[in-house]
């Protein structure tokens, strides 16, 4: 398989989610310590730094819980789920959910103050980093990073 | 000296017996062998990768791996479900042929079945 075939690339089995999913990770947990530098701070950089990395988790998280999807239907033929397959599927989707939620407190609170930032938003997205790290960690040994290469 | 020829014989027959129950017995062991095989799944690799079996053989795939994993026949011969660890799958080949396999989850994974 040669990596630098766009058609070989974009058409390779069961590789898109593999590929998207570190984009809205990585954005999220960026977003979130910058969201936590700001509290601590007060500085309006911060603060901004962290929406906008919310907002490319949140874009991002769309696609990869897409593709995550169409891999279960396509690659699996949507048969049912148990296991490690069936916890990776409703701690992905359950972090999907918490990284809309917490960049929508954002956004609300973008529209009104930068004070209407609840405080218990900080505790949602500790909870969805915990969350995240282990779905991406079932993910990881499902796809097979540990195996022989 | 008939009756000692007719023991002689018995005695004879009944060592041939015997002798040659063993083996008709190892025959048919090595013909049930011959007609299943079993593929372990475990650390991401089909083992054997190749297998030669005849036809009619069953080959019984099992996943010792920690995770799960799929047996699917390239050609759309065959399909399993998600095999969870200890889980079993089986097909039956009726045809001879080549019969390259891989794991949906992780296509890397890739087996071949030849049945002669």
């Amino acid at each position: 398989m040669n990596p630098f075939d766009v058609k070989t690339a974009l058409l390779a089995r069961h590789a898109q989610h593999v590929v998207l999913i570190h984009f809205p990770l990585a954005l999220f947990i960026a977003g979130v310590v910058f969201d936590f530098l700001a509290e601590k701070t007060r500085k309006r950089g911060l603060r901004e730094a962290a929406y906008y990395n919310l907002l490319g988790a949140a874009i991002f998280a769309l696609p990869a819980v897409i593709t995550g999807i169409l891999a279960w239907q396509f690659q699996l033929e949507g048969q049912k789920l148990k296991g490690i397959l069936l916890m990776h599927l409703v701690l992905g989707s359950t972090s999907a959910m918490l990284i809309w939620v917490a960049w929508a407190l954002h956004v609300r609170a973008r529209r009104q103050l930068p004070e209407g930032l609840p405080v218990f938003r900080l505790v949602l997205e500790t909870a969805a980093v915990a969350i995240i790290g282990f779905t991406g960690h079932l993910g990881g040994f499902l796809s097979g990073v540990n195996g022989p290469s | 000296m008939r009756r000692t020829v007719f023991l002689a014989s018995l005695l004879v027959m009944g060592l041939g017996g015997i002798v040659a129950e063993p083996r008709s017995f190892v025959t048919s062991a090595q013909e049930k062998a011959a007609s299943t095989a079993e593929v372990k799944i475990d650390n991401f690799v089909f083992g054997p990768a190749a297998i030669i079996v005849p036809v009619g053989a069953t080959v019984t795939w099992i996943n010792r791996d920690d995770i799960p994993h799929t047996v699917v026949s390239t050609e759309k011969v065959f399909k399993s479900k998600v095999l969870d660890t200890d889980e079993k799958f089986s097909y039956t080949f009726t045809k001879a042929g080549e019969y390259p396999y891989f794991c949906s989850i992780h296509p890397k994974m890739t087996g071949k079945v030849v049945v002669q």
